[in-house]
């Protein structure tokens, strides 16, 4: 129910950076709690796992239109809606990637 | 503190990675503005059979007719092979070819039939560009799991073009 998972990749910088942890779970897509927003994980058929933000949610065919935050994100407006079948969870908890002390005041 | 202990965690554990995958070109491909290459080269070739049977003379009117008419279907046969080839390089993953093995021929078939509309006047040949186009963009679509029409174009000529059904 729980999932602890490691983010690559910088589509959602920079909220989410490369090297940051989420906690993922699974009971809020139980219950139907998913709303747009929401930091999901899921598994895409050709990319695999993938952590993006829910940008639409298509009620009536049970899809799920996702988005990065970065102009350069692959997401559904490059492959199309993803099923709710391949939802791993929703973000719960973010831990942050401490900023190394010489980066501070530099971004 | 947390970060530390997580990250030392993972590099006994390996947490699963989940990808905010992100890529340089910008996403935008649709197969459209070749669709729409292919048909002028089409039209072009129409207009140039047209001019040929009305204008009895050779005249300069003539000559500056069948100049732009040529000059039009050579840019966009050329368009259409270069709309073609940027989906096909930047575009098409190999996930994309264990579904549709038949992208690599048929971009070398557009690339042909796009060199020999330019090298001739026959309308057959420009046909057949807009119908491996159509092809083309029928596995393109199909990639992206978005379903497709058929539609006859809604201006001359007016050949059957396959457009998504969004």
């Amino acid at each position: 129910m729980l999932r602890l998972i490691k983010v690559s990749g910088d589509s959602l910088s920079p909220r989410y950076r490369e090297g940051d942890f989420v906690l993922v779970a699974k009971i809020p897509l139980l219950f139907n709690r998913l709303k747009q927003g929401d930091t999901i994980v899921f598994k895409h058929p050709n990319y695999g796992t993938m952590i993006k933000k829910v940008d639409y949610l298509d009620k009536d065919h049970d899809q799920i239109y996702v988005i990065g935050t970065h102009d350069f994100s692959v997401d559904s407006r490059e492959f199309g809606p993803i099923s709710k079948k391949t939802l791993i969870g929703k973000v719960i908890w973010h831990l942050h990637q401490p900023v190394p002390k010489d980066k501070i005041g530099s971004r | 503190m947390i970060y530390e202990f997580v990250e030392k965690l993972d590099n006994k554990v390996h947490f699963e990675e989940a990808d905010a995958h992100c890529d340089i070109p910008c996403g935008i491909y649709d197969p459209i503005t070749a669709q729409i290459a292919a048909l002028t080269v089409v039209r072009m070739i129409d207009l140039m059979n047209d001019l040929d049977k009305t204008h009895s003379e050779r005249d300069l009117e003539y000559q500056n007719s069948m100049s732009r008419y040529i000059a039009v279907k050579e840019e966009h046969a050329e368009k259409v092979k270069h709309e073609i080839r940027v989906i096909w390089g930047d575009y098409i993953k190999p996930q994309h070819m264990e579904k549709h093995p038949e992208f690599h021929e048929l971009v070398h078939k557009i690339m042909q039939l796009g060199s020999k509309s330019r090298q001739t006047a026959n309308r057959e040949t420009g046909v057949q560009l807009v119908e491996a186009v159509n092809q083309f963009a029928e596995a393109f679509w199909d990639t992206k799991g978005i379903s497709i029409k058929h539609a006859k174009a809604p201006y001359a000529p007016a050949l059957e073009m396959v457009y998504p059904n969004l």
